[in-house]
């Protein structure tokens, strides 16, 4: 997938399919989560209901067919986000993407086809500036995971927390829906190195920075963007990028950028990046 | 007989800005030789950059002291379109800024002969208010036997020092920067009946609306066009709520204007200013450089911008 998609049916989504997914109010939640896991359950998948309180995921799932047989066979789980994403107080990404792909093998083992999660994060985005960037961090890495496991993952996020808040996180995901915000920019991190995806302007650009620096910044030494399936970057985005390349040089990570077109290398030429280069960044 | 001197009363402090017309070689050493001379005793960094004339003469009367030139480099090699030749140019100036307190240049700006070169006297005139603050003194020399006459009064009208025969004077010719663009933009003619509108409210539905409109003999370009036209409408719908987005040929030219109700470009020169890479917005910038020509009309009732793409395309 090269561009990022907005969402118009979330019973269309299929393994490998991570989506984001903005919601206003328990009603708007449920009219997600539904139809979401029905597919699951048509297709034989394990299924796996997360949230804040579940007592509330009960009353979401209010309108799922069969929702109580398939919670009495243990083909449906509702989990807490609390317990199933912070045990500890704090987000652990890599080990919480280890546990899904336990999960997901278990669902395999027992006969599933596959495993589908439908998670209200919005708890994580809660956590200031350190909780959002683990989340930011294993928004990336389940990315990578659901790139090669039959894996299927919706992640659901209040609108409330503001567009700056689901910004950074939405564009870490390859189907987004946002309300009115179409989906424009993607940060990959399927394949050998990190990439991004569609058009990045002054709309997307903090975000897209932001997403940038907490994923890349896990990794010490060189990162790699491939900027060959960015179709339009504007002044705006490469004065993000070039704040990004400045904060990670910060934390000892080089940002080398690699495959600008020609319209995008006009525009990071205005900052001294050097898609060509070694290190990104000219001085 | 009255004493040279060759900057007058500049301090080094900041830029002083003079256009030098010569129409014999010996004119050229009278002037650019003390220029240099003074330059080395007060130990600032000379840079040459001049058409192999110039050079040559420089190089017979300066002898072993051509040596101490910090640049001593051909003009004719410079030239990379307006945008292209200041960006390289402004890179060299903060590096210099950076190290020095203060330098001197004597530029022949040898391009101003050729048709798509003259263009240049824009990015002259802007010099003197985005370099304001540069602590250089710029001598640009011009050579009457080459340069056409209207190009001669455009050096008058953009250089704000002059030369007396023994110190630097006010050119009595000089303009405003602003004036001085809006003189030589392409005529502000009536946008035509056919002319296609749209409204727009966001960044990416102008870019849409903008790549529906490139016609498809144009579509070599679409990209510059798109790039460009986007800038406009960001920098409108910085001020104000909507921006119309007006496309129509223009015989051979494809133009695209961008208006809005809003105050505007807070100065008409922006497009000839060289982004800053720390601030500034740069996207004027970028915008000018994409297109071949463009046109600013600022005005109570708010401010249009036309952008004209001209045929044939570059491949």
């Amino acid at each position: 997938m090269t561009v990022p998609q907005g969402l118009d049916a979330v019973d269309q989504l299929g393994p490998g399919d991570h989506a984001c997914r903005s919601f206003t109010g328990a009603a708007d939640l449920a009219a997600a989560v539904v139809p979401f896991l029905d597919q699951g359950r048509r297709r034989d998948e394990q299924l796996l209901l997360v949230g804040p309180a579940r007592s509330a995921l009960l009353t979401a799932l209010a309108a799922l067919p069969h929702r109580d047989e398939l919670l009495a066979d243990g083909r449906l789980d509702l989990q807490v986000t609390g317990d199933s994403y912070s045990a500890g107080g704090v987000l652990a990404p890599h080990e919480q993407v280890e546990r899904y792909r336990r999960a997901t093998q278990a669902a395999l083992d027992g006969g599933r086809t596959g495993l589908r999660v439908a998670a209200d994060v919005t708890e994580l985005l809660r956590g200031g500036r350190s909780g959002r960037r683990l989340l930011h961090a294993y928004e990336q890495l389940a990315d990578e995971l659901m790139g090669t496991l039959p894996l299927t993952a919706l992640c659901l996020y209040d609108a409330s927390v503001g567009p700056d808040a689901l910004g950074p996180v939405a564009v870490l995901h390859p189907l987004q829906s946002l309300g009115d915000r179409p989906a424009l920019a993607h940060l990959s991190g399927r394949g050998p190195v990190l990439s991004l995806h569609g058009e990045v302007d002054l709309t997307e650009a903090a975000y897209v920075a932001t997403a940038l620096v907490d994923v890349a910044g896990e990794v010490p030494g060189e990162v790699v963007l491939d900027l060959s399936d960015l179709a339009f970057l504007d002044v705006a985005g490469a004065r993000a990028l070039a704040g990004a390349a400045r904060e990670l040089a910060g934390r000892g990570t080089s940002l080398r950028l690699t495959g600008a077109s020609h319209g995008v290398r006009r525009c990071l030429d205005l900052f001294g990046l050097d898609p060509s280069g070694p290190g990104g960044e000219r001085a | 007989m009255t004493r040279m001197r060759p900057t007058g009363d500049w301090d080094g402090t900041r830029l002083a800005h003079e256009g030098f017309v010569f129409s014999a070689d010996a004119q050229v050493v009278e002037r650019v030789v003390p220029f240099v001379l003074e330059g080395f005793r007060r130990d600032e960094p000379v840079l040459v950059v001049a058409g192999e004339r110039v050079r040559w003469l420089l190089a017979e009367h300066l002898g072993t002291d051509l040596g101490r030139l910090t640049v001593f480099a051909a003009a004719e090699t410079w030239w990379r379109g307006g945008h292209g030749t200041l960006q390289a140019y402004d890179r060299d100036l903060r590096a210099l800024r950076a190290t020095t307190p203060s330098w001197r240049l004597a530029a022949e700006p040898t391009w101003l002969a050729r048709e798509d070169g003259r263009e240049w006297s824009r990015f002259e005139a802007v010099a003197n208010r985005c370099y304001d603050a540069m602590p250089y003194y710029s001598l640009c020399l011009h050579d009457a036997r080459r340069l056409p006459a209207d190009v001669l009064a455009a050096v008058d009208r953009s250089h704000p020092l002059t030369w007396s025969g023994t110190a630097p004077a006010p050119g009595p010719a000089y303009e405003d920067p602003a004036a001085f663009l809006r003189s030589v933009q392409p005529a502000w003619t009536a946008r035509p009946a056919h002319a296609g509108v749209a409204t727009v409210t966001a960044p990416v539905q102008g870019r849409r609306a903008i790549s529906a409109a490139v016609p498809a003999d144009r579509r070599a370009r679409l990209g510059d066009v798109v790039l460009a036209t986007h800038e406009l409408l960001a920098n409108a719908l910085r001020v104000a709520a909507f921006a119309e987005l007006a496309t129509w040929m223009d015989g051979d030219t494809f133009v695209v204007e961008v208006s809005d109700g809003g105050p505007g470009l807070p100065d008409e020169t922006l497009g000839y200013v060289p982004p800053d890479p720390e601030r500034g917005s740069g996207g004027m910038w970028l915008a000018w450089s994409l297109a071949d020509d463009a046109a600013v009309r600022s005005g109570p009732a708010g401010t249009a911008v036309r952008l004209y793409f001209g045929a044939p395309f570059r491949p």
